[in-house]
Protein backbone atom coordinates (compact mmCIF):
# COMPACT_ATOMS: atom_id res chain seq x y z
CA UNK A 1 0.00 0.00 0.00
CA UNK A 2 2.88 2.56 0.48
CA UNK A 3 4.26 1.72 -2.46
CA UNK A 4 1.25 2.73 -4.25
CA UNK A 5 1.12 6.08 -2.05
CA UNK A 6 4.58 6.88 -3.14
CA UNK A 7 3.65 6.13 -7.00
CA UNK A 8 0.75 8.26 -7.01
CA UNK A 9 2.50 11.03 -4.64
CA UNK A 10 5.30 10.89 -7.43
CA UNK A 11 3.39 11.01 -10.67
CA UNK A 12 1.27 13.86 -9.37
CA UNK A 13 4.36 15.92 -8.07
CA UNK A 14 5.89 15.38 -11.67
CA UNK A 15 2.51 16.44 -13.31
CA UNK A 16 2.35 19.53 -11.14
CA UNK A 17 5.99 20.13 -12.24
CA UNK A 18 5.27 20.11 -16.36
CA UNK A 19 2.11 22.31 -15.71
CA UNK A 20 4.93 25.17 -14.18
CA UNK A 21 7.07 24.58 -16.74
CA UNK A 22 3.98 25.65 -19.45
CA UNK A 23 2.79 28.85 -17.10
CA UNK A 24 3.20 32.00 -18.69
CA UNK A 25 2.46 35.23 -17.45
CA UNK A 26 0.21 37.51 -19.73
CA UNK A 27 1.47 40.83 -20.52
CA UNK A 28 -1.51 42.04 -19.87
CA UNK A 29 -4.54 40.17 -17.99
CA UNK A 30 -7.24 42.03 -19.07
CA UNK A 31 -8.56 44.62 -21.23
CA UNK A 32 -8.83 48.16 -19.83
CA UNK A 33 -10.19 51.36 -21.04
CA UNK A 34 -9.54 54.81 -20.34
CA UNK A 35 -11.56 57.79 -20.74
CA UNK A 36 -9.56 60.85 -20.47
CA UNK A 37 -11.13 65.19 -20.72
CA UNK A 38 -9.72 67.94 -20.06
CA UNK A 39 -10.46 71.67 -20.32
CA UNK A 40 -8.18 74.47 -21.20
CA UNK A 41 -8.27 78.35 -21.04
CA UNK A 42 -5.74 81.25 -21.55
CA UNK A 43 -5.33 84.55 -22.12
CA UNK A 44 -2.15 86.75 -22.58
CA UNK A 45 -1.67 90.07 -25.02
CA UNK A 46 0.85 88.98 -27.99
CA UNK A 47 -1.37 87.40 -30.64
CA UNK A 48 0.98 85.47 -33.05
CA UNK A 49 -2.05 86.44 -35.60
CA UNK A 50 -1.83 90.09 -34.69
CA UNK A 51 1.93 90.14 -35.00
CA UNK A 52 2.49 89.83 -31.55
CA UNK A 53 0.16 92.01 -29.65
CA UNK A 54 -3.52 91.42 -29.29
CA UNK A 55 -5.60 89.32 -27.16
CA UNK A 56 -4.63 85.62 -26.85
CA UNK A 57 -7.99 84.17 -25.76
CA UNK A 58 -8.73 80.86 -25.95
CA UNK A 59 -10.43 77.64 -24.54
CA UNK A 60 -10.18 73.69 -25.75
CA UNK A 61 -12.20 71.14 -24.58
CA UNK A 62 -10.73 67.56 -25.16
CA UNK A 63 -12.02 63.83 -25.09
CA UNK A 64 -9.86 60.70 -25.46
CA UNK A 65 -11.04 56.94 -25.34
CA UNK A 66 -8.01 54.56 -25.45
CA UNK A 67 -8.55 50.70 -25.65
CA UNK A 68 -5.79 48.46 -24.36
CA UNK A 69 -6.69 44.82 -24.83
CA UNK A 70 -4.32 41.61 -24.92
CA UNK A 71 -4.57 39.63 -28.06
CA UNK A 72 -2.80 36.93 -26.67
CA UNK A 73 -0.47 36.10 -23.99
CA UNK A 74 2.37 38.02 -25.28
CA UNK A 75 0.49 40.40 -27.97
CA UNK A 76 -1.42 44.21 -27.18
CA UNK A 77 -3.14 45.95 -29.01
CA UNK A 78 -3.72 49.71 -28.17
CA UNK A 79 -6.56 52.12 -30.15
CA UNK A 80 -6.44 55.65 -28.86
CA UNK A 81 -8.62 57.98 -30.28
CA UNK A 82 -10.00 61.22 -29.38
CA UNK A 83 -11.32 64.75 -30.69
CA UNK A 84 -10.43 68.06 -29.18
CA UNK A 85 -12.34 71.72 -30.33
CA UNK A 86 -11.23 75.16 -29.77
CA UNK A 87 -12.32 78.71 -29.58
CA UNK A 88 -9.88 81.00 -29.52
CA UNK A 89 -10.27 84.94 -30.13
CA UNK A 90 -6.83 84.81 -31.58
CA UNK A 91 -7.17 82.82 -34.46
CA UNK A 92 -10.51 84.68 -34.94
CA UNK A 93 -8.50 87.52 -36.02
CA UNK A 94 -7.03 85.54 -39.50
CA UNK A 95 -10.27 87.98 -40.66
CA UNK A 96 -10.65 90.64 -37.86
CA UNK A 97 -13.32 92.27 -39.75
CA UNK A 98 -16.87 92.51 -38.08
CA UNK A 99 -19.22 91.34 -40.43
CA UNK A 100 -21.48 94.12 -39.92
CA UNK A 101 -19.64 96.69 -42.48
CA UNK A 102 -17.46 93.92 -44.64
CA UNK A 103 -19.94 92.12 -45.58
CA UNK A 104 -22.84 95.04 -46.26
CA UNK A 105 -25.00 92.95 -43.20
CA UNK A 106 -24.50 89.21 -44.83
CA UNK A 107 -23.10 86.79 -42.21
CA UNK A 108 -20.06 84.93 -43.38
CA UNK A 109 -17.03 86.41 -43.25
CA UNK A 110 -14.62 84.24 -43.79
CA UNK A 111 -12.02 84.82 -45.69
CA UNK A 112 -12.37 81.80 -48.39
CA UNK A 113 -15.36 83.20 -49.68
CA UNK A 114 -15.68 84.59 -53.11
CA UNK A 115 -14.90 88.43 -53.63
CA UNK A 116 -17.95 90.38 -52.40
CA UNK A 117 -18.78 93.91 -52.92
CA UNK A 118 -18.25 96.21 -50.33
CA UNK A 119 -20.71 98.79 -49.24
CA UNK A 120 -18.81 102.06 -48.93
CA UNK A 121 -21.06 103.65 -46.48
CA UNK A 122 -19.42 104.88 -43.39
CA UNK A 123 -21.70 103.84 -41.16
CA UNK A 124 -21.12 100.18 -42.30
CA UNK A 125 -17.72 100.28 -42.95
CA UNK A 126 -15.46 97.25 -41.76
CA UNK A 127 -13.77 97.62 -38.62
CA UNK A 128 -11.30 95.29 -36.56
CA UNK A 129 -8.90 95.11 -33.72
CA UNK A 130 -6.00 92.59 -32.43
CA UNK A 131 -7.41 92.88 -28.93
CA UNK A 132 -11.12 91.30 -29.08
CA UNK A 133 -12.78 88.20 -31.38
CA UNK A 134 -14.04 89.01 -34.37
CA UNK A 135 -17.30 86.74 -35.99
CA UNK A 136 -15.05 85.07 -38.25
CA UNK A 137 -15.27 80.85 -39.14
CA UNK A 138 -11.72 80.29 -38.20
CA UNK A 139 -12.57 81.46 -34.45
CA UNK A 140 -12.91 77.93 -34.04
CA UNK A 141 -12.20 74.13 -35.00
CA UNK A 142 -12.18 70.82 -34.20
CA UNK A 143 -9.26 68.57 -34.24
CA UNK A 144 -9.79 64.33 -34.61
CA UNK A 145 -7.28 61.85 -34.16
CA UNK A 146 -7.06 58.28 -34.29
CA UNK A 147 -3.93 56.55 -32.88
CA UNK A 148 -2.92 52.52 -33.09
CA UNK A 149 -0.03 50.57 -31.35
CA UNK A 150 0.95 46.80 -31.31
CA UNK A 151 3.28 45.09 -28.82
CA UNK A 152 5.04 41.98 -28.59
CA UNK A 153 6.41 40.96 -25.89
CA UNK A 154 9.08 37.15 -26.13
CA UNK A 155 8.66 34.09 -24.30
CA UNK A 156 10.86 35.48 -21.74
CA UNK A 157 9.27 38.88 -21.60
CA UNK A 158 13.11 40.36 -22.33
CA UNK A 159 12.91 41.81 -25.79
CA UNK A 160 9.47 43.63 -27.06
CA UNK A 161 8.84 45.37 -30.42
CA UNK A 162 6.05 47.53 -31.22
CA UNK A 163 5.10 49.58 -34.39
CA UNK A 164 2.65 52.31 -34.20
CA UNK A 165 0.83 54.56 -36.66
CA UNK A 166 -1.57 57.31 -36.64
CA UNK A 167 -4.12 60.03 -38.01
CA UNK A 168 -5.13 63.75 -37.10
CA UNK A 169 -7.14 66.19 -39.12
CA UNK A 170 -8.49 69.61 -38.42
CA UNK A 171 -9.54 72.67 -40.73
CA UNK A 172 -6.33 73.14 -42.10
CA UNK A 173 -3.91 70.86 -41.57
CA UNK A 174 -3.61 66.84 -41.65
CA UNK A 175 -1.00 64.39 -40.05
CA UNK A 176 -0.32 60.81 -40.99
CA UNK A 177 2.24 59.20 -38.75
CA UNK A 178 3.87 55.46 -38.13
CA UNK A 179 6.83 54.55 -36.39
CA UNK A 180 8.06 51.78 -34.45
CA UNK A 181 10.81 50.17 -31.85
CA UNK A 182 12.23 47.80 -29.54
CA UNK A 183 13.04 47.34 -26.10
CA UNK A 184 15.50 44.83 -24.21
CA UNK A 185 15.89 44.22 -20.70
CA UNK A 186 18.16 42.24 -18.88
CA UNK A 187 20.35 42.56 -15.55
CA UNK A 188 17.19 40.10 -13.93
CA UNK A 189 14.95 43.16 -15.60
CA UNK A 190 17.00 45.99 -13.38
CA UNK A 191 18.27 47.25 -16.95
CA UNK A 192 15.84 48.59 -20.24
CA UNK A 193 17.33 49.36 -23.28
CA UNK A 194 15.22 51.11 -26.17
CA UNK A 195 14.87 52.51 -29.55
CA UNK A 196 12.45 53.72 -31.51
CA UNK A 197 11.57 55.70 -34.26
CA UNK A 198 8.91 57.67 -36.06
CA UNK A 199 7.92 59.70 -39.03
CA UNK A 200 5.17 62.35 -39.21
CA UNK A 201 3.90 63.20 -42.80
CA UNK A 202 1.56 66.59 -42.53
CA UNK A 203 0.22 68.95 -45.40
CA UNK A 204 -1.65 72.50 -44.56
CA UNK A 205 -3.89 73.88 -46.62
CA UNK A 206 -3.18 77.46 -46.45
CA UNK A 207 -5.13 80.05 -44.38
CA UNK A 208 -3.91 83.19 -44.91
CA UNK A 209 -5.03 86.89 -43.58
CA UNK A 210 -8.14 88.26 -45.31
CA UNK A 211 -5.84 91.51 -46.89
CA UNK A 212 -2.88 88.93 -48.22
CA UNK A 213 -5.49 86.48 -49.25
CA UNK A 214 -7.12 89.41 -51.89
CA UNK A 215 -4.24 90.41 -52.27
CA UNK A 216 -3.03 87.20 -53.98
CA UNK A 217 -5.85 86.79 -55.42
CA UNK A 218 -6.96 89.81 -57.47
CA UNK A 219 -3.31 91.38 -57.78
CA UNK A 220 -2.41 95.35 -57.85
CA UNK A 221 -5.61 95.90 -58.31
CA UNK A 222 -7.21 94.08 -55.35
CA UNK A 223 -8.37 97.58 -53.96
CA UNK A 224 -11.33 98.41 -55.73
CA UNK A 225 -12.35 94.27 -55.57
CA UNK A 226 -13.35 91.61 -53.85
CA UNK A 227 -13.34 91.94 -49.50
CA UNK A 228 -11.70 95.53 -50.65
CA UNK A 229 -14.19 96.60 -52.99
CA UNK A 230 -15.57 100.05 -51.49
CA UNK A 231 -13.23 100.07 -48.29
CA UNK A 232 -11.44 103.04 -47.22
CA UNK A 233 -7.82 102.09 -46.44
CA UNK A 234 -6.25 104.35 -43.87
CA UNK A 235 -2.41 105.73 -43.41
CA UNK A 236 -0.99 106.40 -39.79
CA UNK A 237 -1.98 109.83 -40.21
CA UNK A 238 -5.62 108.61 -40.43
CA UNK A 239 -5.83 109.98 -44.21
CA UNK A 240 -7.82 108.06 -46.85
CA UNK A 241 -4.62 106.10 -48.99
CA UNK A 242 -4.05 103.58 -51.74
CA UNK A 243 -0.95 103.09 -51.53
CA UNK A 244 -1.26 99.91 -49.82
CA UNK A 245 0.79 96.88 -51.52
CA UNK A 246 2.21 93.69 -50.00
CA UNK A 247 4.39 92.98 -52.80
CA UNK A 248 6.92 91.03 -50.08
CA UNK A 249 3.89 88.30 -50.06
CA UNK A 250 3.58 85.68 -52.03
CA UNK A 251 1.65 82.18 -51.27
CA UNK A 252 3.77 79.12 -49.58
CA UNK A 253 4.19 76.95 -52.85
CA UNK A 254 5.25 73.94 -50.76
CA UNK A 255 3.06 72.92 -48.32
CA UNK A 256 4.06 69.64 -46.78
CA UNK A 257 5.64 68.71 -43.36
CA UNK A 258 7.69 66.04 -42.28
CA UNK A 259 8.68 65.08 -38.99
CA UNK A 260 11.18 62.40 -37.78
CA UNK A 261 12.47 61.02 -34.58
CA UNK A 262 14.78 58.39 -33.43
CA UNK A 263 14.56 58.11 -29.50
CA UNK A 264 16.96 56.29 -27.91
CA UNK A 265 16.06 55.06 -24.29
CA UNK A 266 17.88 53.71 -20.81
CA UNK A 267 16.48 52.97 -17.66
CA UNK A 268 18.30 51.32 -14.58
CA UNK A 269 17.33 50.09 -11.48
CA UNK A 270 19.54 50.99 -8.83
CA UNK A 271 18.75 50.48 -5.59
CA UNK A 272 15.14 48.49 -3.93
CA UNK A 273 13.89 52.25 -3.76
CA UNK A 274 15.98 54.22 -6.76
CA UNK A 275 14.87 53.55 -10.59
CA UNK A 276 16.19 56.45 -13.08
CA UNK A 277 15.74 56.75 -16.68
CA UNK A 278 17.33 58.72 -19.60
CA UNK A 279 15.66 59.79 -23.18
CA UNK A 280 17.81 61.02 -26.05
CA UNK A 281 16.00 62.39 -29.44
CA UNK A 282 17.35 62.94 -32.50
CA UNK A 283 14.10 64.94 -34.35
CA UNK A 284 14.57 66.30 -37.87
CA UNK A 285 11.36 68.43 -39.57
CA UNK A 286 11.04 69.44 -43.18
CA UNK A 287 8.98 71.48 -45.54
CA UNK A 288 6.77 74.37 -44.37
CA UNK A 289 7.61 74.66 -40.64
CA UNK A 290 6.22 78.60 -40.67
CA UNK A 291 2.76 79.17 -40.28
CA UNK A 292 1.02 80.43 -42.69
CA UNK A 293 -1.33 83.07 -40.91
CA UNK A 294 1.02 84.46 -38.59
CA UNK A 295 0.95 88.27 -39.47
CA UNK A 296 4.70 90.06 -40.07
CA UNK A 297 4.70 93.90 -39.33
CA UNK A 298 7.75 95.46 -40.62
CA UNK A 299 9.35 98.79 -39.10
CA UNK A 300 10.27 99.96 -42.18
CA UNK A 301 7.28 100.36 -43.82
CA UNK A 302 4.80 102.17 -43.80
CA UNK A 303 1.76 101.41 -41.82
CA UNK A 304 -2.00 100.91 -42.80
CA UNK A 305 -5.46 100.22 -40.97
CA UNK A 306 -8.82 99.66 -41.37
CA UNK A 307 -11.18 100.93 -39.29
CA UNK A 308 -11.76 104.25 -37.17
CA UNK A 309 -8.74 106.66 -37.27
CA UNK A 310 -9.24 107.87 -33.68
CA UNK A 311 -7.92 104.58 -32.85
CA UNK A 312 -4.63 104.56 -34.78
CA UNK A 313 -2.64 106.66 -31.92
CA UNK A 314 -3.40 103.96 -29.35
CA UNK A 315 -3.16 101.03 -31.68
CA UNK A 316 -0.93 98.65 -29.53
CA UNK A 317 -2.87 99.01 -26.11
CA UNK A 318 -6.03 97.31 -25.30
CA UNK A 319 -8.21 100.58 -25.57
CA UNK A 320 -8.22 100.17 -29.30
CA UNK A 321 -11.63 98.53 -30.18
CA UNK A 322 -11.79 99.53 -33.71
CA UNK A 323 -8.87 99.84 -36.13
CA UNK A 324 -6.61 97.10 -37.81
CA UNK A 325 -3.06 97.07 -38.95
CA UNK A 326 -2.98 95.57 -42.39
CA UNK A 327 0.15 93.15 -42.74
CA UNK A 328 3.31 93.71 -44.98
CA UNK A 329 3.76 89.56 -45.36
CA UNK A 330 3.31 86.59 -43.05
CA UNK A 331 5.89 84.67 -40.84
CA UNK A 332 8.74 82.57 -42.75
CA UNK A 333 11.06 80.35 -41.45
CA UNK A 334 13.75 77.66 -42.30
CA UNK A 335 11.92 74.65 -44.14
CA UNK A 336 14.38 72.66 -41.83
CA UNK A 337 14.79 72.17 -38.28
CA UNK A 338 17.15 70.23 -35.96
CA UNK A 339 16.51 69.27 -32.40
CA UNK A 340 18.24 67.60 -29.60
CA UNK A 341 16.14 66.93 -26.04
CA UNK A 342 17.74 65.24 -23.58
CA UNK A 343 15.33 64.05 -20.41
CA UNK A 344 16.53 61.95 -17.29
CA UNK A 345 13.75 60.95 -14.67
CA UNK A 346 14.34 59.57 -11.09
CA UNK A 347 11.55 58.42 -9.14
CA UNK A 348 12.65 57.35 -5.30
CA UNK A 349 10.20 55.66 -3.27
CA UNK A 350 10.53 57.78 0.19
CA UNK A 351 8.49 55.44 2.57
CA UNK A 352 4.90 53.80 2.35
CA UNK A 353 2.88 57.57 2.06
CA UNK A 354 5.82 59.47 -0.20
CA UNK A 355 6.79 59.52 -3.13
CA UNK A 356 9.40 61.95 -5.05
CA UNK A 357 9.20 62.05 -9.13
CA UNK A 358 11.79 64.14 -10.53
CA UNK A 359 12.56 65.28 -14.26
CA UNK A 360 14.58 66.79 -15.70
CA UNK A 361 15.28 67.81 -20.02
CA UNK A 362 17.80 70.09 -21.91
CA UNK A 363 16.32 71.25 -25.34
CA UNK A 364 19.19 72.33 -27.89
CA UNK A 365 17.65 73.38 -31.85
CA UNK A 366 19.65 74.92 -34.64
CA UNK A 367 17.37 77.91 -34.90
CA UNK A 368 19.28 79.54 -31.90
CA UNK A 369 16.34 77.98 -28.98
CA UNK A 370 17.86 76.04 -25.65
CA UNK A 371 15.70 75.27 -23.06
CA UNK A 372 15.41 73.75 -19.39
CA UNK A 373 12.86 72.13 -18.14
CA UNK A 374 12.56 70.46 -14.24
CA UNK A 375 8.91 69.32 -12.87
CA UNK A 376 8.80 67.98 -9.22
CA UNK A 377 5.83 66.00 -8.50
CA UNK A 378 5.35 64.19 -4.72
CA UNK A 379 2.36 61.43 -4.33
CA UNK A 380 1.21 60.89 -0.94
CA UNK A 381 -0.65 58.64 -0.07
CA UNK A 382 -3.64 59.86 2.26
CA UNK A 383 -5.09 56.19 2.80
CA UNK A 384 -4.74 53.01 0.54
CA UNK A 385 -6.82 54.15 -1.97
CA UNK A 386 -6.73 57.87 -2.08
CA UNK A 387 -3.45 59.86 -3.03
CA UNK A 388 -2.87 63.33 -3.18
CA UNK A 389 -0.58 64.86 -5.92
CA UNK A 390 1.02 68.12 -5.54
CA UNK A 391 3.46 68.84 -8.41
CA UNK A 392 5.60 71.95 -9.92
CA UNK A 393 7.18 72.91 -12.88
CA UNK A 394 9.83 75.50 -14.00
CA UNK A 395 10.67 75.89 -18.07
CA UNK A 396 13.07 78.30 -19.44
CA UNK A 397 13.99 79.20 -23.18
CA UNK A 398 16.27 81.33 -24.77
CA UNK A 399 14.66 83.27 -27.82
CA UNK A 400 14.85 81.58 -31.69
CA UNK A 401 17.09 83.67 -34.02
CA UNK A 402 14.31 84.54 -36.28
CA UNK A 403 12.14 86.47 -34.13
CA UNK A 404 11.59 90.18 -33.06
CA UNK A 405 8.43 91.58 -30.86
CA UNK A 406 5.45 93.73 -32.70
CA UNK A 407 6.94 96.02 -35.85
CA UNK A 408 10.49 95.06 -34.83
CA UNK A 409 11.51 93.28 -38.24
CA UNK A 410 13.10 95.12 -41.57
CA UNK A 411 11.80 93.86 -44.80
CA UNK A 412 15.75 93.02 -45.74
CA UNK A 413 15.90 89.84 -43.24
CA UNK A 414 15.23 86.45 -44.94
CA UNK A 415 13.12 85.06 -42.04
CA UNK A 416 11.08 86.35 -39.56
CA UNK A 417 8.32 85.51 -37.07
CA UNK A 418 6.86 87.48 -34.25
CA UNK A 419 5.35 84.44 -32.65
CA UNK A 420 6.24 84.58 -28.55
CA UNK A 421 5.89 80.87 -28.09
CA UNK A 422 9.47 81.43 -30.10
CA UNK A 423 10.79 84.48 -27.72
CA UNK A 424 12.59 84.05 -24.66
CA UNK A 425 10.66 83.42 -21.48
CA UNK A 426 10.82 81.44 -18.48
CA UNK A 427 7.43 79.93 -16.73
CA UNK A 428 6.13 78.44 -13.89
CA UNK A 429 3.36 75.80 -13.72
CA UNK A 430 1.85 74.86 -9.88
CA UNK A 431 -0.95 71.87 -10.04
CA UNK A 432 -2.69 69.60 -7.69
CA UNK A 433 -4.15 66.16 -8.26
CA UNK A 434 -6.02 63.57 -7.15
CA UNK A 435 -6.07 59.73 -7.79
CA UNK A 436 -8.98 56.96 -6.09
CA UNK A 437 -7.93 53.15 -6.60
CA UNK A 438 -10.34 51.06 -5.69
CA UNK A 439 -8.10 47.39 -6.48
CA UNK A 440 -12.10 45.55 -6.08
CA UNK A 441 -13.21 47.32 -8.87
CA UNK A 442 -16.69 47.23 -7.06
CA UNK A 443 -18.72 49.85 -9.23
CA UNK A 444 -18.91 47.98 -12.81
CA UNK A 445 -20.60 49.47 -15.96
CA UNK A 446 -21.29 45.80 -17.64
CA UNK A 447 -18.28 43.64 -17.43
CA UNK A 448 -16.10 46.75 -16.82
CA UNK A 449 -15.14 47.38 -12.98
CA UNK A 450 -13.60 51.04 -12.55
CA UNK A 451 -9.98 50.73 -11.23
CA UNK A 452 -9.13 54.78 -10.97
CA UNK A 453 -10.30 58.04 -10.81
CA UNK A 454 -8.09 61.11 -11.66
CA UNK A 455 -8.67 64.52 -11.28
CA UNK A 456 -5.80 67.27 -11.69
CA UNK A 457 -5.62 71.03 -11.87
CA UNK A 458 -2.53 73.04 -13.29
CA UNK A 459 -1.64 76.93 -13.44
CA UNK A 460 0.50 77.75 -15.99
CA UNK A 461 2.09 81.27 -15.78
CA UNK A 462 4.77 82.73 -18.79
CA UNK A 463 6.66 85.23 -18.23
CA UNK A 464 5.42 87.33 -21.26
CA UNK A 465 2.25 87.65 -20.09
CA UNK A 466 0.79 84.45 -21.16
CA UNK A 467 -1.48 82.41 -17.89
CA UNK A 468 -3.29 79.31 -18.65
CA UNK A 469 -5.47 76.71 -16.69
CA UNK A 470 -6.28 73.56 -17.06
CA UNK A 471 -7.96 70.70 -15.92
CA UNK A 472 -7.97 66.84 -17.06
CA UNK A 473 -10.21 64.34 -15.83
CA UNK A 474 -9.51 60.57 -15.82
CA UNK A 475 -11.55 56.82 -15.62
CA UNK A 476 -9.73 53.44 -15.95
CA UNK A 477 -11.92 50.38 -16.71
CA UNK A 478 -11.05 46.86 -16.16
CA UNK A 479 -12.43 44.24 -17.62
CA UNK A 480 -13.14 41.05 -14.96
CA UNK B 1 25.62 56.75 -28.22
CA UNK B 2 29.06 57.20 -26.36
CA UNK B 3 27.15 58.27 -23.48
CA UNK B 4 24.78 55.12 -23.76
CA UNK B 5 27.46 53.06 -23.78
CA UNK B 6 29.36 54.05 -20.87
CA UNK B 7 26.09 54.09 -18.58
CA UNK B 8 25.24 50.44 -20.16
CA UNK B 9 28.28 49.48 -19.05
CA UNK B 10 28.71 51.06 -15.60
CA UNK B 11 25.39 51.10 -14.04
CA UNK B 12 25.12 47.28 -14.80
CA UNK B 13 27.52 47.04 -12.26
CA UNK B 14 24.45 48.20 -9.67
CA UNK B 15 23.42 45.97 -7.18
CA UNK B 16 20.83 43.81 -8.96
CA UNK B 17 17.52 44.16 -7.41
CA UNK B 18 15.27 40.93 -7.72
CA UNK B 19 12.01 40.13 -8.54
CA UNK B 20 10.90 39.23 -5.02
CA UNK B 21 12.45 42.93 -3.70
CA UNK B 22 10.89 44.96 -6.40
CA UNK B 23 7.96 45.79 -4.06
CA UNK B 24 8.86 49.68 -4.03
CA UNK B 25 9.68 49.45 -7.64
CA UNK B 26 6.53 48.29 -8.40
CA UNK B 27 4.42 50.98 -6.96
CA UNK B 28 2.75 52.66 -9.87
CA UNK B 29 3.92 56.13 -8.65
CA UNK B 30 7.33 54.89 -9.33
CA UNK B 31 6.61 54.15 -12.78
CA UNK B 32 9.39 56.00 -15.28
CA UNK B 33 7.17 57.65 -17.45
CA UNK B 34 4.50 60.36 -17.89
CA UNK B 35 1.02 59.09 -16.07
CA UNK B 36 -1.52 58.83 -18.95
CA UNK B 37 -3.71 62.04 -17.40
CA UNK B 38 -0.68 64.17 -18.08
CA UNK B 39 -0.99 64.27 -21.59
CA UNK B 40 -3.43 66.98 -22.02
CA UNK B 41 -0.65 68.94 -20.20
CA UNK B 42 1.84 67.67 -22.42
CA UNK B 43 0.20 68.65 -25.46
CA UNK B 44 -0.31 72.46 -24.02
CA UNK B 45 3.08 72.85 -23.29
CA UNK B 46 4.04 71.59 -26.62
CA UNK B 47 1.74 74.07 -28.38
CA UNK B 48 3.36 77.07 -25.82
CA UNK B 49 6.83 76.53 -25.88
CA UNK B 50 9.48 75.31 -28.29
CA UNK B 51 11.06 72.30 -26.63
CA UNK B 52 9.50 68.87 -27.22
CA UNK B 53 10.67 65.09 -26.79
CA UNK B 54 13.21 64.21 -24.01
CA UNK B 55 10.33 61.94 -22.75
CA UNK B 56 8.49 64.99 -21.77
CA UNK B 57 5.86 64.93 -24.74
CA UNK B 58 5.53 64.27 -27.94
CA UNK B 59 8.67 64.19 -30.45
CA UNK B 60 6.61 65.86 -33.37
CA UNK B 61 4.04 65.81 -36.11
CA UNK B 62 0.57 66.08 -35.86
CA UNK B 63 -0.21 69.58 -35.20
CA UNK B 64 0.23 72.70 -36.81
CA UNK B 65 2.66 74.26 -34.16
CA UNK B 66 6.40 75.12 -33.87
Amino acid sequence: MKYYLFGLFASLSLSIFSQNTDYKKRVLENTEIELLSSYYSQDGVHSVIGGGIGTEELTDATLSIILTTPLNDDDVLTIDAGVSAYTSASSSNINPYNSTGASGGEGDDDDDDEGRGRNNNANSAPTGTPWAASSGASRSDELFYLNASYSHSSESRNFIWNTHASVSNEYDYTSVGVGGGISKLFNEKNTEVSLNASAYFDTWRPIYPTELHEYSKYGNGFLNQGFFQGVTILDQNGNATSAYRPTGFSQHSQTNRNSYAVTLGFSQILTKRLQVSLSLDVLLQDGLLATPYHRIYFEDKPKFYIGNAASIPFYTDPRNQDVFRLADDVEQLPNNRFKLPVGLRANYYINEMLTLRTYYRYYYDDWGITSQTANVELPVKITRSFTLLPMYRYYKQTQADYFAPYNQHFSTEKYYTSDYDLSAFDSNQYGIGASYTDIFTKFKIGTFGLKTIDLRYNNYERSDGLNANIVTFGLKFIQN
Amino acid sequence: MLIFSFLLTSLQSCTVVREYEKIYINDPDMILSARSSERFENAFQVYREAAVGGGGGKTGGGCGCN
